[in-house]
């Protein structure tokens, strides 16, 4: 299709910065400060984690003790959530982090495409069609997301509870439900991210393809996303680790422990009931963070691939 | 580009063929499973669900009622009960005691009335705490399981106090031993817990609700700022000053430090039994020895209770039979109780325990206070932990004497407001 | 995004370009007669899906539901089949689920805050009035126990053969009253269970559990108020009502003192002297919740000091928590700068890790006698946790650490949107480093990110987390409820869930409401101030 070559075109002639090799103070002024904060930044972001991971290898099952080192170091936290049978005597209950992952995985992928996707298509009429409430309409997204959510949980629970009635995939108990549930939040203040980020995308490009004849669906398919890399992910990976964490409304709608999400299925560990048990629960986090800090590391290109490139500066 | 003509024939005719398919096919929504003879629904925990299981198909084999056990996280229990559908709601619900009051107010449960028999088998305290009622006291559930904290006991590091002033003076002396040991590690943090403090609470004459002539907790009679106790309050001063208590100490801390031999006295529970048999420290568990009174702690009593929908689902007289008298019994309270580390309510089932460390935090529990279960102790939880947090936190505590008097007019002012 | 002067190409994107590729000529193949196969079979799945539901509403008579999905359907078919209406074919997909999962819980609560729904009040009035009933049973003093067997005499009719647990007496018991019976007609098991009575057929099994009801409806009167009824399977008991319900005048009445309980209008049966019966019930109260909320002492005293301080928190944490994210994101735009992936992967991850716990952490480890901060790092003794003032702080320092991340991605990509020929232009023309971030990068940002400030503001005036879990609210004042670091929402949290009688949902919606029209109103000055929606006129 012409308009995806004139993309390309206008493209590979952007212009790009020369690297160059610094040494001594200038190197510091240019670069080796920006180090120096990226460190410390570093170490603010890092030292609480460094307890998780101090908590997870701990026998102490204690957490934010005044070591970071810990006392007796063991892998059995990290045992304990991967046995899925109770053995005798035991105070925990059979754990089951692969199928919590996989739940969690499922659930925070599914939401996170469908969030970039729905929140896309909202951005694109917002931001190329003139109508009647537009205006309106952006306000309220995100006016309406700013309403307490003091009893939003018990009304989820009840809208669940009869719509699973008439329609069981979205009851209680369901994944599918809790990714229904997750995108009633798909709109809201992501398209304001994207409508934000297509308004720069010249104009010009729809216009040109409108006069070859594409219809509005293939220009935002064929031209607005694909321009639109670098918010996809950033969307895609708030939505994935939001979705990752949440606990409040997966609490209210997976209630048996197969079906639940890592952040429900972990919480067994610290609940006082049974006495607090950091260890399981510190290793049970770890593990879950890593596929969120893939992702990102994965996604990182494409969110930063325009700045590298280009010539922005502090 | 195709007409407007054939989109919508194409829809209509795709549409229609889903419709046929979907009507024609078996198990369409409307087609539920039809009803067995007499289906009674329980909702319990994960926790317990294993024992719940067994104990409750012992019991519908041999009366031919068929059980459906639904699992649910504790506290859902609880909430989902306003919400649920007639349909889909339970029949009998595992509970703690302290809801009581708040579902009984709701009238979600109704009460219970069982046998002489069994009267005799579960134990008056236990079943107090079950019960509630503005005029008349109801009983509304069937006490199966006990917690309380206790004093446990390094006794590898002290001996095992007899008297308060043994204890205070054996803990303050361990305390100057090393700048990192504490003296008395009970868990409080900038939150408080009144729970964890209640030993000391009652051992100095103070009581949350007082009773009605009918023996009822009175929402009216708060027991914070009563005479014997504020007598008593300048002892907390004294306590803060020596650092026996102080409010620093949280959860992890508290732990950390009995486990690493920091602290040779903890005031924890039966929750934290195998953590400690785990780190290696021998120790034994006690009640706090009697300061001005006894030092008696809050119990908290797990039970079963009918709901009001057993009624309308044609189940209420076996439902009643379970839960008032079947679920009495020693082998059933002895399968519930172990099932999560706890002590049965069961006197017959008590004495079969043979843990060690539960049955001492079993004898920890003589003369403790059921948590109150009036729906108006929600308002007593933050002021109470608060006037201990106040009164221990070290240099700068406010006396104990006005932390809990303001606490004291703190509460009611908050029951007022309802 | 009228006010930016729009550069002739779009910014550097020649990878994404590359990317989009081969989307968009998958796409181009799917367009024309295979996309449009795809638009039909879409809209026959949403056809097929709906025609089900309804099937199951209308075998369920649930009218309403019924119209609504129906209508709902046939819009929706008619939109994606007319040739215009371009916006809305992309407004539906997000728009259903919003009304679905955001709009109706919102409707939900302000219905809600119309109503008494609380503790007490959860039944409709008529269950009420039979929980009121089954809960006013005495057990008189002397009152006796039996065992029992329901059972059926020779007409067929349903009985009770009980036998006294003192004594040991049989009788039958009817609707009419006991009736001695030879207790040599009843045969008892080791454990007392009445097995077999003469001239009488026990129930058992299924025949049994049948009639429930009928079993548990069945009252033996004795004397007086008193009456036998069956309680569970083996046991009957002596009970005496405390209360009279008088259907005439929809009233309950003591039978002790004559006390009359009249309904109050507002969920309850209470008595002259202010004495109520439980439970009660739901009901409409129209605006009673809001005008508690204005006369409660609890909320006049310390309202004004608590809004300030949730301002402050959150207009604090948006603002730190965006400079750093930003700072950060600039900082590490440098080309040829090593390290850059690995300092950015290491700054997302406090997001990556679940709130609840982070705050936990925290909470050890700003603990001022024992923490690590104090302890191991400043070697001071700061009461981070219990002085009100450095409370403050810590709140916003925790939740400076668990949002900048979210600003410093966000920023990551708005930076994208800034064309680089501007930057270069500005460079050209001179322009030192801060100066071309003041003139050119910053405002140009804000236009994308102005709108996630104050839906990021708003997100924190309404933290309920942070505050609950890392401070609970406190250190305590002398206040009721109202502690040094609560902010609204956590304060009239512990007002409705955590005073009176417990979880007061009626007073909640109320408040949320309240709530709502004072963050919507802040951020559409907000709005104002920021001129975002110019740019979206």
């Amino acid at each position: 299709m012409s308009v995806v070559e004139r993309t390309e075109d206008a493209a590979i002639s952007r212009p790009k910065a020369v690297a160059r090799r610094l040494r001594g103070p200038k190197w510091f002024l240019e670069m080796g400060w920006r180090h120096v904060v990226a460190i410390c930044a570093c170490l603010f972001a890092l030292f609480p984690i460094a307890y998780v991971v101090s908590a997870a290898f701990n026998a102490d099952q204690s957490l934010g003790g005044s070591s970071l080192i810990p006392r007796h170091v063991t892998l059995e936290n990290f045992r304990a959530i991967f046995r899925t049978s109770q053995p005798a005597g035991s105070e925990f209950l059979p754990a089951h982090y692969v199928r919590w992952f996989l739940n969690s995985m499922l659930i925070a992928g599914a939401t996170a495409v469908a969030t970039v996707i729905l929140g896309a298509l909202a951005a694109y009429a917002f931001s190329r069609f003139r109508f009647k409430g537009r205006r309106f309409g952006m306000l309220a997204l995100l006016l309406i997301q700013m309403f307490p959510q003091l009893l939003a949980v018990v009304a989820i629970y009840l809208i669940v509870l009869r719509v699973g009635d008439v329609f069981p995939v979205i009851g209680l108990n369901k994944p599918t439900a809790l990714i229904v549930v997750y995108l009633g939040g798909a709109m809201g203040v992501n398209t304001w991210l994207m409508k934000g980020f297509f308004d720069t995308i010249p104009s010009e490009l729809d216009e040109s393809a409108r006069v070859d004849g594409a219809t509005p669906a293939q220009i935002f398919w064929g031209i607005i996303l694909p321009l639109a890399t670098p918010v996809l992910a950033v969307i895609a990976l708030i939505s994935f680790i939001t979705t990752l964490n949440e606990y409040v409304i997966a609490s209210v709608i997976l209630q048996t422990t197969q079906k639940q999400t890592l952040p429900l299925g972990l919480y067994q560990y610290i609940d006082q009931q049974f006495g607090k048990h950091w260890g399981p629960f510190a290793a049970g986090v770890l593990l879950a963070a890593i596929p969120a800090a893939l992702l990102f590391t994965f996604l990182q290109r494409y969110i930063v691939q325009g700045l590298t490139a280009g010539a922005v500066k502090g | 580009m195709l007409n407007k003509q054939m989109a919508r024939v194409g829809t209509v005719l795709l549409a229609a063929v889903a419709v046929a398919l979907l009507v024609l096919a078996p198990g369409a929504p409307a087609a539920h499973k039809a009803a067995a003879a007499t289906t009674i629904r329980i909702w319990t925990d994960q926790d317990r669900k294993a024992a719940v299981d067994r104990v409750t198909s012992a019991w519908g084999n041999s009366k031919g009622v068929e059980v459906e056990v639904v699992v649910k996280p504790f506290g859902k229990i609880r909430d989902d009960l306003k919400t649920i559908q007639a349909g889909q709601a339970p029949d009998v619900v595992v509970a703690a005691h302290d809801w009581t009051g708040q579902l009984a107010a709701d009238g979600l449960v109704v009460p219970i009335v069982p046998n002489k028999a069994v009267l005799k088998l579960v134990p008056k305290y236990a079943r107090d705490a079950f019960s509630y009622g503005t005029g008349v006291a109801r009983l509304y559930g069937m006490p199966t399981t006990l917690e309380n904290v206790g004093l446990f006991v390094n006794t590898s590091l002290v001996k095992v106090p007899k008297t308060w002033a043994a204890l205070e003076k054996s803990a303050l002396a361990f305390k100057r031993k090393s700048a990192d040991n504490l003296a008395i590690a009970v868990q409080q943090g900038a939150g408080g817990d009144a729970y964890h403090m209640y030993p000391f609470f009652s051992g100095l004459c103070g009581y949350v609700f007082g009773k009605t002539k009918g023996g009822s907790l009175s929402p009216s009679n708060i027991g914070l700022g009563n005479k014997a106790f504020l007598k008593n309050a300048p002892l907390i001063d004294k306590w803060n000053r020596e650092g026996l208590i102080t409010s620093k100490v949280d959860s992890s801390t508290a732990q950390n430090a009995f486990l690493k031999g920091q602290a040779a006295y903890w005031i924890t529970g039966p929750w934290n039994i195998d953590t400690v048999r785990k780190a290696g420290v021998k120790f034994q568990i006690i009640q706090v020895p009697k300061i001005k009174c006894r030092a008696a702690p809050f119990l908290g009593v797990n039970g079963f209770m009918v709901t009001k929908f057993a009624a309308s689902h044609g189940v209420e007289s076996a439902a009643k039979d379970l839960v008032a008298s079947y679920m009495a019994g020693a082998n059933a309270q002895q399968d519930l109780a172990a099932a999560n580390g706890r002590y049965p309510a069961n006197v017959t089932a008590g004495k079969r325990i043979t843990d060690p460390a539960l049955r001492q935090i079993g004898r920890a529990s003589t003369g403790g206070v059921p948590m109150p279960n009036i729906p108006q102790m929600g308002s007593v939880w933050d002021e109470l932990g608060g006037a201990w947090v106040k009164s221990t936190k070290g240099s700068g505590a406010t006396p104990a004497r006005s932390a809990f008097a303001t606490a004291a007019a703190n509460i009611r002012k908050k029951i007022a407001s309802g | 995004m009228s006010r930016a002067p729009v550069p002739t190409q779009p910014a550097s994107r020649s990878t994404a370009a590359a990317v989009g590729a081969l989307p968009s000529r998958l796409i181009a193949t799917f367009s024309g007669p295979v996309g449009f196969a795809l638009k039909i079979a879409l809209l026959s799945i949403v056809n097929a899906l709906s025609v089900w539901s309804l099937t199951t509403l209308a075998s369920r008579d649930k009218w309403v539901p019924f119209i609504v999905l129906a209508l709902a359907t046939l819009a929706i078919d008619g939109i994606y089949l007319m040739r215009r209406a371009f916006p809305l074919k992309f407004l539906i997909p997000g728009t259903i689920f919003l009304l679905g999962f955001q709009v109706i819980p919102v409707l939900y609560t302000v219905e809600v805050a119309f109503t008494n729904y609380s503790t007490g009040h959860v039944l409709e009035k008529n269950e009420a009035i039979t929980g009121i009933q089954g809960a006013a049973l005495n057990q008189p003093e002397n009152g006796r126990t039996y065992s029992m067997a329901p059972a059926r005499d020779a007409n067929g009719k349903l009985v009770l053969v009980l036998v006294d647990d003192e004594g040991g007496r049989a009788y039958v018991g009817t609707p009419d009253g006991l009736e001695p019976i030879p207790s040599s007609a009843i045969r008892r098991d080791a454990d007392g269970a009445i097995v077999s009575a003469k001239g009488y057929r026990l129930l058992k099994g299924s025949e049994l559990f049948g009639l429930d009801k009928q079993i548990t409806a069945l009252t033996i009167p004795t004397s007086g108020q008193k009456a036998i009824r069956a309680e569970g399977l083996d046991t009957a008991i002596e009970l005496e009502p405390v209360l009279r319900y008088d259907r005439a005048h929809d009233q309950f009445v003591r039978i002790k003192d004559g006390v009359v309980f009249r309904d109050n209008d507002r969920g309850s049966f209470v008595s002259a002297g202010g004495q109520e019966l439980e439970p009660g019930w739901k009901t409409g109260v129209g605006l009673k919740n809001f005008s508690r909320m204005i006369h409660n002492p609890l909320v006049r005293g310390p309202f004004l000091r608590v809004f300030v301080w949730t301002f402050v928190f959150a207009s604090v944490v948006v603002l730190l928590s965006f400079s750093l994210g930003l700072f950060l994101a600039i900082t590490l735009d440098k080309k040829g700068m090593g390290l850059q992936r690995l300092y950015r992967s290491l700054l997302v991850i406090p997001y990556a890790v679940p709130g609840f716990l982070s705050l936990l952490v925290w909470q050890g480890l700003l603990n001022d006698d024992f923490g690590v901060v104090n302890r191991g790092i400043l070697h001071a003794h700061i009461p981070w946790l219990f002085d009100p003032n450095w409370a403050k702080v810590s709140v916003i320092l925790v939740s400076l650490w668990l949002t900048f991340p979210y600003f410093f991605l966000v920023s990551l990509g708005a930076l994208q949107s800034i064309p680089s020929e501007l930057t270069e232009a500005a460079k050209v023309d001179g322009a030192g480093a801060w100066q071309l971030f003041r003139k050119v990068t910053l405002p140009l940002l804000l236009i994308a990110v102005a709108p996630l400030m104050i839906a990021s503001f708003a997100f924190n005036f309404n933290n309920f987390n942070n505050i609950y879990l890392l401070t609970g609210g406190g250190p305590a004042t002398d206040q009721p409820i109202a502690g040094s670091t609560d902010i609204l929402i956590s304060y009239t949290w512990k007002l409705a869930f955590a005073a009176g009688k417990g979880a007061d949902y009626g007073l909640a919606s109320a408040v949320a409401i309240v709530i709502f029209f004072i963050v919507a109103a802040i951020s559409t000055i907000g709005f104002a101030r920021t001129r975002v929606l110019e740019n979206v006129a």
